[in-house]
């Protein structure tokens, strides 16, 4: 049985498969995550290269991309395994959807406190927007492909490459850089929160450090 | 709170790639976004000075 055949019967629709658009949606999710990794490691060379400390918003910002990012890995690992039903795609893409929304709402609220005229904002702004004007500008991307790709799923249902492959060698790479960012992500907090409930209005130290040599 | 939420974040990817069942994997998402929201009401202390 071929691998089109397999997945027109997983998505239990009747109808046909379209392999070109179930691989473009298998990568559109690797590059999901990619963009993400991107993001994230932006973020941190305007943390550790520029010295600008992420506030708070800023952080709940960055669990948003995560918690929208783990929907589109869930999709991934699931074609990977060849266990992706439609139920688990279309978890995979509400918490992806879910993520995203509540992430915009995160950066939506940032814009909200410096949109007055003449507010210089919080910290430099990239390209002529501002960390959190950018990371709304992912969410609303994030969300439009996920709607893109819930409506193709009749004919277009994520498909890995087979095992042993480059292309499987790629995905299994790009999955494990976002988990290294993970990783990152976790040491960068502890030493910025250090022993607080949570991180101050505006941080400019590390809060760990901090604590420890008593400063 | 936020180590604790991006320990969960982390310990979510990597229970994904092991293959944990789906019902472990969706009640720590769900508890993870719960308190990045509930961290999000207590970061906001005050509502915002605008006229919609």
């Amino acid at each position: 049985m071929s691998e089109t055949t397999t997945a027109t019967n997983q998505t239990g629709t009747g109808d046909k498969l379209s392999k070109g658009w179930s691989v473009a949606i298998y990568w559109g999710l690797h590059g999901w995550v990619l963009a993400y990794v991107g993001v994230l490691l932006g973020a941190f060379s305007m943390q550790f290269i520029k010295g600008e400390f992420p506030c708070p918003l800023c952080m709940l910002q960055r669990y948003g991309m995560i918690l929208s990012t783990l929907g589109a890995l869930w999709v991934i690992l699931q074609a990977r395994q060849n266990t992706l039903t439609p139920a688990r795609y279309t978890q995979g893409l509400g918490m992806g959807v879910l993520g995203a929304l509540t992430g915009l709402v995160f950066s939506t609220r940032q814009i909200l406190l410096h949109i007055l005229p003449g507010d210089p904002g919080y910290g430099e702004p990239v390209l002529g927007l501002h960390l959190y004007s950018w990371a709304a500008v992912t969410f609303i991307v994030v969300i439009l492909f996920a709607a893109i790709a819930a409506m193709a799923a009749p004919k277009a249902f994520p498909t890995a490459p087979p095992a042993g492959s480059a292309l499987r060698l790629i995905s299994t790479i790009i999955i494990w850089i976002f988990v290294a960012i993970l990783i990152a992500n976790v040491i960068a907090i502890i030493f910025l929160e250090g022993f607080a409930f949570a991180l101050p209005d505006d941080p400019d130290s590390y809060n760990l450090i901090n604590q420890l040599t008593g400063r | 709170m936020d180590i604790i939420i991006l320990v969960l974040l982390l310990a979510i990817a990597l229970l994904m790639i092991k293959g944990v069942k789906r019902g472990v994997i969706l009640s720590l998402w769900v508890l993870t976004l719960v308190l990045a929201v509930l961290l999000f009401r207590y970061h906001v202390t005050s509502a915002l000075d605008l006229s919609f």
